[in-house]
């Protein structure tokens, strides 16, 4: 009837895992875009912004993932707006990761050195010209480290979104452990699998940390 | 089709909001104590310790950071009675959070110890301190006061993780949202009081992390 | 293939519908030519997953028996118990067919067809553990879903010193069960001859019922022609045999004459 082998198992969990993959490209993409967005608002000279901005950032990061997804997927539909299981997950996702994106570059702007803003100013660039040669791309380098480590951080988050029905790679490893009764081997396997996906970014991170970032280093 | 708001509903069930906030708290003060304690033991591990150690630990800890905290409780509260270990929730949500607080912290700690300079090791030996003692003194806990901030949001961080404990049946204050929304179908006014409840207590904890590294760190701890 | 997939996420992100006022779900649904009807995944036999973890059960049948006969397609939304009444509240889903009970509570929010299937709720465990009527779970750790018909009914009749675990889903319920984190579960007595006939580690026999709830189908208030037609769909099929089918199919039993 309803018996699954090890290679059922597997299969099923990697089906699912591609998922896992797209929601979490989904995030880093979007919340990428709308973290730059969030980092000049909370850098800008009106201060207005900055705390629009700043408002922003503390309730996405001082706020459970979870209760961000609920209030996403129950509390838009109160209001009219149709939001099935993926588009609230990905939406949540991405103005969550937006908002820990954009500390993470701020703190990278904020890391180069005093001397570098003035001695472009003095060489008569105004602000954007100022960020756009001198500051940013010497930022992008230090953030390239830190942004590639968040993105383990969204494809551990994705894990979240099975609570509210999105079916990714841990819902498909409950609905699995109840129709087989082998949650150590079933979660095992699961586990293996996100530490696959996560595994060779957390290295790469600390290798690009080691090339890129050795003149920053104390 | 306008959607009346009805908070009222949600206060009635004031007393399991308020166990929820009682059980999150004991999640995050054990996690937190028993999690910077492993953090400690596994950084001396890595830094200090006998050869032997270092592969186990760094397994441990990569196995954490690179997994979800969601697929950890399930494994440790569903999986592990296979092996004839059968904890109860609040039990398992513990264990969770001190294993997952433990290996994140251990990386914090680890770059603060890494960063101490090599002659303050040769000082305190030079003053005839145990090894126990340059530890303690000369090398952990100038590395907990410098890594102080990097800690506190860590912790802070894994107490909002805890709100998935309530998959396992844990009371939390997720729990009593979803518990209040079973009942009277309040599911957007729940979710919202919780999120409140959980911004205040991020908030507070914050707070008073930073009193504590004020406190024990002087003014070098921000 | 990865930039298309991001592409067709990207399109369908930007078409976020804003639903109109519903005057009238049945019109709407047959304009559409699709209804969406709520099935539970993760409760044998009424729906659960086969290996390529799509739902099948008692409740998806009966889904396709009423899209059939009301000529559109079937879009089956799997849901846990806790997501069935919000679900139907926030026009998720047309249809709740999810082994649902009728309380009090629910018919505050929402509206309920005439009876679809069987359905007892009971305390069942393995046959170590003693206990024949509720005063006995005194001491003992009972796992339910959270929001059920067995949750409420049993949270109002067990002593103080009862232990009641509830989990967000069937499927937690369950796995706490199978893994002895509770010593009891307490849910529909189908259920349990379900998880009892695969073998699993810990064995639901009976030790109580707690209340006769049989299944009913979940709509919103205010629709009386979906109401109607839903009705009228389940007494012709009660009629010509076509539901007590499906009963013998998933129940082993055909439909008690009294449903």
């Amino acid at each position: 009837m309803m018996s699954f082998s090890l290679w059922d198992i597997v299969s099923a969990l990697l089906l699912t895992a591609r998922w896992t993959v797209l929601l979490s490209l989904v995030a880093f993409a979007g919340g990428g875009a709308l973290g730059l967005l969030v980092l000049m608002a909370r850098t800008s000279r009106l201060s207005g912004l900055r705390r629009a901005a700043w408002v922003f950032i503390e309730l996405f990061q001082g706020t459970p993932l979870l209760m961000q997804l609920f209030l996403a997927f129950f509390g838009l539909s109160l209001v009219g707006i149709e939001v099935p299981a993926w588009l609230a997950a990905g939406a949540t996702l991405i103005l969550w990761s937006a908002a820990f994106l954009s500390e993470i570059w701020r703190g990278c702007v904020e890391a180069i050195p005093r001397g570098q803003w003035e001695s472009s100013a003095s060489l008569a660039m105004g602000y954007m010209q100022q960020m756009r040669h001198v500051v940013l791309p010497q930022a992008a380098r230090i953030a390239v480290a830190p942004t590639v480590g968040f993105a383990v951080q969204i494809v551990k988050g994705t894990a979240v979104t099975s609570i509210i029905g999105f079916t990714e790679l841990s819902k498909a490893a409950t609905i699995i452990t109840n129709a087989t009764f082998n949650p150590f081997l079933v979660y095992g396997i699961a586990a293996l699998i996100y530490f696959a996906l996560c595994w060779p970014l957390s290295r790469l991170s600390l290798r690009l940390e080691r090339k890129l970032n050795a003149p920053h280093r104390a | 089709m306008a959607y009346r708001f009805d908070f009222g509903a949600v206060f009635d069930y004031t007393p399991v909001l308020l166990k929820g906030i009682v059980v999150t708290t004991e999640l995050i003060v054990f996690g937190a104590l028993a999690g910077v304690a492993v953090g400690i033991a596994c950084a001396w591990a890595r830094t200090q310790g006998p050869r032997a150690l270092r592969a186990p630990v760094t397994a441990y800890v990569e196995l954490i950071r690179n997994t979800p905290f969601l697929i950890q409780l399930f494994f440790i509260f569903f999986g592990l009675p296979a092996l004839g270990v059968s904890l109860s929730e609040i039990q398992a949500a513990c264990l969770a959070m001190a294993l997952n607080l433990g290996a994140y912290s251990s990386e914090i700690i680890r770059a603060g110890i890494v960063a101490t300079h090599r002659g303050q090791f040769e000082a305190g030996a030079s003053l005839a301190m145990s090894r126990m003692q340059v530890f303690r003194h000369v090398i952990l806990t100038p590395a907990l006061a410098r890594i102080w901030p990097a800690l506190s949001s860590q912790i802070v961080i894994v107490m909002l993780g805890s709100a998935v404990c309530s998959q396992i049946s844990v009371e939390d204050v997720s729990f009593a949202a979803a518990f209040i929304q079973s009942r009277n179908f309040r599911a957007f006014e729940g979710y919202i009081v919780a999120t409140l409840i959980y911004l205040a207590m991020a908030l507070i904890l914050r707070q008073l992390l930073r009193m504590l590294g004020r406190h024990w760190f002087g003014r070098s701890a921000r | 293939m990865k930039r298309r997939n991001l592409l067709k996420f990207a399109v369908l992100f930007a078409a976020v519908a804003i639903s109109p006022a519903h005057a009238d779900a049945l019109a709407d649904l047959n304009k559409a030519g699709v209804i969406k009807i709520a099935v539970p995944q993760d409760f044998p036999p009424f729906g659960s997953a086969g290996p390529d973890l799509k739902p099948v059960g008692y409740d998806i049948d009966v889904a396709k028996l009423i899209a059939t006969k009301l000529g559109v397609k079937l879009e089956l939304v799997p849901v846990g118990s806790a997501n069935r009444v919000p679900f139907l509240q926030t026009n998720k889903v047309d249809l709740v067919i999810s082994s649902m009970g009728k309380n009090a509570e629910r018919e505050k929010v929402i509206d309920f067809s005439d009876a679809y299937a069987p359905f007892f709720n009971g305390v069942f465990g393995p046959a170590n553990v003693m206990v024949t009527k509720v005063e006995q779970l005194a001491g003992k750790t009972v796992g339910v879903t959270r929001g059920s018909v067995e949750d409420i009914e049993l949270s109002k009749i067990a002593p103080a010193d009862a232990s009641i675990k509830r989990y967000e889903d069937n499927n937690g319920t369950i796995s706490a069960f199978l893994s002895g984190q509770t010593q009891l579960i307490a849910t529909g007595n189908v259920i349990a001859a379900a998880i009892f006939a695969r073998n699993p580690p810990k064995k639901p026999e009976t030790k109580f019922l707690i209340k006769n709830s049989p299944c009913f189908i979940g709509l919103n208030k205010n629709e009386p022609a979906l109401l109607a037609k839903v009705n009228d769909i389940l007494a012709a099929a009660k009629k010509d045999g076509s539901l007590s089918a499906i009963s013998q199919k998933w129940l082993g039993a055909a439909l008690p004459a009294d449903l």
